[in-house]
């Protein structure tokens, strides 16, 4: 079971005058099978928590743990484009984050993509692909590694609302098959509500403002009553902290 | 006889009924056939060349002295082509050895230039260091190599080498550097999230995207590289193209430098089209082809639905 501690966390960016603070004493535990999703205005800290998260930055001050049954968690990453090697096929795409070669490693990545229901189209080049089965591929590739836990920053911004839609529902699918913990960053409320079984919100300087849990049952229609009236208190919630900001 | 029969058609005079309808028919032709189209301006240029000659003979008569026809070019030719020549070396003779140093001068450059554009796009001072003679190289004529190498070398292999190497490196340090600098960097980020070792990300992210800037220079370097060995053997060989070139041009036949020229013409898309395009449409396979495109575009207002219909197919 995978489990995310972060233990006064606190980041700053600069020296002196220019000094920027962009998280701010974040305290969090994240375990098990959870979908979180990260959510808040722009400048609010989420993306420099999700570097932090994946080593890419390193915290001012404060711990972060992630760990799988007591040893090191393994991660996977889903970008915001989906960054696959144009020059490698489908197939080579998933094989190249691969520790090995072996006809194990290569059926776990045909499964995967029959997941995200490109099974057929292994020996495609990314170019040959919409950008919806690039994200796709992209989302293959992260649970091909079979990872503790899957970062995934802003998956489907850049996609068509109608794709964007098709694949929140696969993702949905594929947590709930997989039992993986995913932590998600979006700016998108409806996204969050619709995905995620508890919502973070930060305010600008990197404050962790709310910690909402979303205890509905799944899959979620955004036209349901309840699914509205939660997205409203989300969406209420970041007025009041646009209102404090401004 | 070719010529008085299809002398109406292109001075565009009042052509006879069929052949007019074989005008109206032939734009659309062209249009679909591409094939069509690159056969036919080389025949339209002959039919030019030879009318040409003929209104210029009308009025100086000792033009066909100086003045070779298409005919008389294609004769000489043909002659070399079958090794039937007055030259000391026959075309493939010459040829060979010609080839011979444009690619030890071409395997040079390209070492060279690759080991200095790699440096140069890596680091900050060594591109300052070295930019502003790379200029230099770039700007100065490959005529001035050839005549320069050809006083310190005379007459053996080492001026043309040499002044293929310098015609053609600059091209190679340019195109390589700015490979460096345009490699991937979000790839690279991702192979590292990844935790993809480093051979692995040089071999499959680093050097993948380095091709085109590696096609690139070589296609430069070859081609400004042939052109500068041809003047150096002009000035500095005693056999290769360049000599032979001049050799006829010594002779004073006009249609043996024509030939000549035209043989360089050909070798050089000969060697574009059977060397350089088989490894680069092989080694540029993942790229979408034009036609793709063109369709990408021309359903440009389907995309958005695209993942619809993709979800409602399943």
């Amino acid at each position: 079971m995978a489990e995310i501690r972060i233990k006064n966390l606190h980041k700053e960016f600069g020296v002196g005058s220019d000094k920027v603070v962009a998280l701010e004493d974040v305290n969090l535990d994240i375990t098990g099978h959870s979908f979180v999703s990260i959510v808040g205005p722009s400048g609010c800290g989420k993306s420099t928590l999700l570097n932090i998260l994946t080593g890419i930055e390193t915290p001012t001050n404060g711990t972060v743990e992630i760990t799988s049954d007591g040893h090191v968690a393994a991660p996977g990453y889903v970008f915001q484009a989906a960054r696959l090697l144009p020059w490698r096929t489908v197939t080579d795409n998933l094989m190249f984050v691969q520790e090995d070669r072996s006809d194990d490693t290569k059926k776990r990545c045909q499964r995967y993509l029959e997941m995200v229901q490109l099974g057929d189209k292994g020996d495609k080049f990314p170019g040959e692909l919409s950008g919806g089965m690039q994200q796709r591929v992209g989302i293959a590739r992260a649970f091909s590694i079979e990872p503790d836990v899957l970062f995934m920053d802003e998956p489907f911004s850049h996609l068509d609302a109608i794709t964007a839609r098709a694949l929140r529902r696969e993702l949905h699918h594929m947590w709930d098959e997989t039992k993986k913990m995913v932590v998600f960053v979006t700016h998108d409320v409806g996204e969050a509500v619709e995905l995620s079984n508890r919502i973070l919100v930060f305010a600008k300087g990197g404050r962790l403002e709310d910690d909402i849990q979303i205890d509905l049952p799944f899959p979620r229609d955004p036209a349901d009553d309840e699914v509205a009236v939660a997205k409203a208190h989300v969406l209420r919630k970041f007025e009041e902290l646009d209102l404090l900001a401004s | 006889m070719t010529v008085t029969e299809t002398r109406p058609t292109a001075a565009g005079g009042s052509p006879p009924p069929n052949p007019a309808q074989r005008l109206t028919a032939l734009p659309a032709k062209i249009a679909k056939s591409p094939l069509l189209a690159r056969v036919l301006f080389p025949v339209f240029l002959f039919l030019v060349w030879e009318l040409s000659l003929i209104a210029v003979e009308e009025i100086w008569p000792f033009a066909v002295d100086v003045l070779p026809t298409p005919s008389e070019v294609g004769a000489f030719m043909w002659d070399e082509f079958i090794t039937d020549t007055l030259a000391r070396k026959n075309l493939y003779e010459t040829f060979f050895i010609s080839l011979r140093r444009l690619m030890s001068g071409f395997a040079i450059a390209m070492v060279l230039g690759t080991a200095m554009g790699l440096a140069m796009g890596l680091s900050r001072a060594t591109n300052a260091f070295c930019h502003d003679w790379t200029m230099a190289i770039l700007a100065m004529p490959a005529l001035a190599w050839a005549l320069f190498n050809s006083i310190i070398f005379g007459f053996d292999d080492r001026g043309p080498i040499l002044t293929v190497i310098l015609a053609g490196i600059p091209f190679v340090i340019v195109n390589v550097r700015e490979g460096v600098r345009n490699t991937p960097r979000e790839l690279f980020d991702m192979a590292r999230s990844f935790q993809v070792p480093q051979s692995k990300v040089i071999r499959h992210v680093l050097v993948p995207s380095l091709m085109p800037f590696m096609f690139a220079a070589a296609r430069y370097c070859f081609s400004i590289g042939w052109k500068g060995l041809v003047i150096a053997e002009v000035f500095g060989g005693q056999d290769g193209a360049g000599w032979t070139i001049k050799f006829w041009y010594d002779a004073h036949r006009a249609h043996g430098v024509v030939g000549y020229a035209a043989f360089f013409v050909i070798f050089a898309i000969l060697f574009e089209r059977l060397v350089f395009e088989p490894i680069s449409r092989r080694a540029f396979r993942w790229r979408p082809q034009l036609q793709t495109e063109v369709v990408e575009e021309a359903f440009g207002e389907h995309h958005e639905h695209y993942g619809e219909e993709e979800t409602a197919r399943r």
